[in-house]
């Protein structure tokens, strides 16, 4: 047993806390590249999950627990979409990153937050989220409130590189801010445009875009899609004239599919995070192949889907 | 604890009596100034911890007319929870049970602990009444098991309830670049508690007929008095979608039946599983335990093994199908073994509901026994477990 403990205590010194970074866990991709734009290179980030999985059906690994261990800054989305991360914050053990401590960032903070239930919520809702819709990255005008959040959380853990890290943030600000511009004037002729989605995942993209959701596949929120929903959807979708159906890379198609075929909809399996999909691998990249695919889809007379799950949007 | 029942409901017939609204949405943007808080800290202006409930039905069929669950449709278990922050980095769970125990209902803590998440870096401490971490299952509470059952061995070593004693344990995670943890408890857990009946002839374990007093408890085994435990577990990410994890358990104390059998026992034991994502939603999980128990008693000493391998396919984020075999020796000093096999189907409504299919077939020496389940998981509240 002392011989454990020696070992241990050596392993340990062998392993030293890097000054040098800020060592920063994010919950999902996106997160991840915002803060190495904000932080550049005084961290070195690690995302606990990758583009191609659901955020809200994470498997904590350990793998992740030392990830956490090791971090001096932690990101989450927030909102109850990354619940899985309170399991690895408790396994741990790093002070420096629980709630409360100055590691510990929620990018949801300061977001302006939509759908958010006024009174009671239970499960005949599906799995609702109680503090409002957590997919509020899917604004790009987000990202800017996102990264903010970032830096104030890396100038509590490292004060003296945060005229740095300002630097990177006002720039990183700017080429949002144009792109924002773009990927509004490629989708303003179809402002009004009706789509429905898998999940209730766009409601921020949505508004953001002036699109119109016109219903999900699944019926509530979790709950996979039904035959009776489906055939409800099928007739909401010929009264409001939907031409797109939005599915997450991580989610089925075949219900979206079927009513795909009776409708003339695109199907557009397209990327929720970065990593989503090849070639998608910044927070720029994402909606570059979100709104190029949907332009596409809106602007395209009813037929062959332009993008699918063999041939990304991306490519 | 008179009522049990209602000692345990209480809290949620008032928080049931709350107005309820249909559900609606603003449709203006609300800007949120603060960090939504993490579980336990989600009391509004009443300041209430996270309270739950969760219950597990069991329909089970069985050819063996010894089991006393056989062809039942019950309750076996209803967990209600209360867990929160009671000052900075220090949370309080409590789960209180009511289970059935036989052939009646009984209510427990089932765990009861606080956390202490600031010891130093990297080292938190338990006290309280826990679920003792020792391999894989046995700190995982009925209703988060993927399956009906839990394994002979861990019923044979650790009874039917796991392994659970009041005391207090430490756990250490170095930082390293890989997962490591290390964690040591001293413990007091329950002995049975029985009276003797008469006597009988026995064979010991020499195989000479002596004289015993017979109890009217069960004879299950598990381990009880002044326990001391320990834990070494690690993993390795094999691939970005597949991990490995090592597990070393030790527990030592003495027998159940302690007063009757002067018994002292160490049960150690060894887990190994791999987990693979092969897709968005699937995922394979192959878990092994292996148990030993050394069992000296003041004629001699006996050894008995068992494990358990379980692999389950998740189709997707509702469907799981798996199997498990499972082997043990008993605990008592005439070897039992037993062999057996179970089919598992489950479906997951959403995160805490489930529907549950099992079937296992059991080879004992003398017999062969075939049982059936159907389970019903469902859950209220917010109810988190630690990781194991």
């Amino acid at each position: 047993m002392e011989r454990f403990l020696l070992i241990l205590l050596l392993t340990g010194l062998a392993f030293p806390a890097q000054a040098a970074k800020v060592r920063v866990a994010a919950s999902n991709s996106d997160l991840g590249y915002l803060c190495e734009r904000v932080a550049g290179d005084l961290a070195s980030v690690e995302s606990l999950s990758s583009g191609d999985q659901d955020p809200h059906m994470v498997d904590p690994r350990p793998s992740m627990v030392a990830k956490i261990r090791r971090a001096d800054l932690l990101l989450r989305v927030g909102l109850d979409i990354d619940m899985w991360v309170d399991s690895l914050l408790g396994a741990g053990k790093n002070p420096r990153v629980v709630y409360g401590s100055p590691g510990y960032v929620d990018a949801s903070v300061n977001i302006p937050l939509l759908q958010v239930p006024k009174d009671k919520v239970d499960g005949s809702m599906g799995d609702l989220h109680i503090f409002g819709n957590p997919h509020y990255w899917l604004d790009p005008a987000n990202g800017k409130v996102m990264a903010r959040n970032i830096r104030d959380g890396l100038c509590r853990v490292r004060p003296e590189d945060c005229p740095a890290f300002d630097a990177n943030l006002s720039r990183l600000e700017g080429e949002l801010g144009a792109a924002l511009k773009r990927w509004e004037k490629t989708l303003s002729p179809y402002e009004g445009a009706g789509i429905v989605t898998y999940h209730n995942s766009w409601v921020y993209f949505a508004r953001r875009f002036n699109l119109k959701l016109l219903g999900t596949l699944e019926p509530k929120p979790g709950v996979p899609p039904s035959p009776a929903h489906l055939d409800r959807l099928i007739k909401d979708m010929a009264s409001g004239n939907a031409r797109a159906i939005l599915v997450e890379s991580y989610f089925p198609t075949k219900g979206a599919r079927k009513v795909a075929a009776t409708t003339g909809a695109e199907v557009l399996v397209v990327p929720s995070s970065a990593g989503g999909q090849p070639g998608v691998k910044t927070y720029f990249d994402l909606f570059d192949a979100i709104v190029g695919s949907l332009a596409r889809a809106l602007a395209s007379p009813s037929g062959a889907p332009s993008c699918s799950k063999e041939s990304p949007c991306s490519n | 604890m008179r009522n049990p029942v209602l000692t345990l409901c209480l809290p949620l017939l008032l928080q049931a009596a709350m107005p309820c609204f249909a559900q609606d949405y603003h449709e203006e943007p609300q800007v949120r100034i603060a960090a939504a808080p993490p579980p336990g800290l989600r009391g509004r202006s009443l300041n209430l911890p996270d309270i739950s409930v969760v219950g597990v039905l069991n329909g089970h069929l069985s050819d063996d007319k010894t089991d006393s669950t056989r062809d039942k449709f019950e309750f076996d278990e209803v967990e209600v929870a209360f867990q929160g922050f009671i000052y900075p980095k220090l949370r309080a769970d409590v789960f209180l049970a009511i289970h059935k125990e036989g052939t009646k209902y009984e209510a427990e803590i089932c765990e009861a602990k606080a956390s202490y998440l600031g010891v130093v870096d990297g080292l938190t401490a338990e006290a309280g009444k826990i679920h003792i971490n020792f391999g894989k299952l046995n700190k995982v509470h009925t209703h988060q098991r993927p399956m009906a059952d839990q394994p002979k061995a861990l019923t044979d070593f650790f009874g039917e309830h796991s392994l659970t004693g009041q005391g207090g344990t430490l756990s250490y995670l170095p930082p390293l670049p890989f997962y490591l943890q290390a964690e040591a408890g001293v413990w007091q857990a329950p002995a049975h508690e029985h009276e003797a009946s008469g006597k009988a002839e026995v064979a010991n374990l020499s195989g000479n007929t002596v004289e015993a007093a017979v109890y009217t408890e069960s004879t299950d085994f598990s381990l009880s008095g002044p326990l001391y435990t320990g834990r070494l577990k690690t993993s390795l990410a094999l691939t970005s979608k597949s991990e490995l994890e090592f597990g070393a358990s030790l527990a030592g104390g003495h027998g159940s039946h302690y007063k009757e059998h002067l018994d002292r026992a160490i049960v150690s034991g060894l887990d190994l599983t791999f987990r693979a994502w092969t897709g968005p939603e699937s995922r394979w999980t192959f878990q092994n335990e292996w148990f030993r128990l050394s069992r000296k008693v003041p004629d001699g000493n006996l050894e008995r093994d068992g494990f358990y391998s379980f692999l389950n396919y998740r189709l997707d984020k509702q469907i799981d199908l798996g199997g498990r075999f499972d082997y043990s020796e008993g605990a008592m000093p005439a070897k039992s073994i037993e062999r057996a096999f179970a089919a598992i189907a489950s479906y997951h409504f959403l995160e805490t509901n489930a529907v549950r299919l099992q079937y296992k077939v059991r080879g004992m020496e003398a017999k062969t026994a075939h049982e059936g389940w159907l389970q019903f998981v469902f859950g209220l509240g917010p109810h988190t477990h630690e990781l194991e």
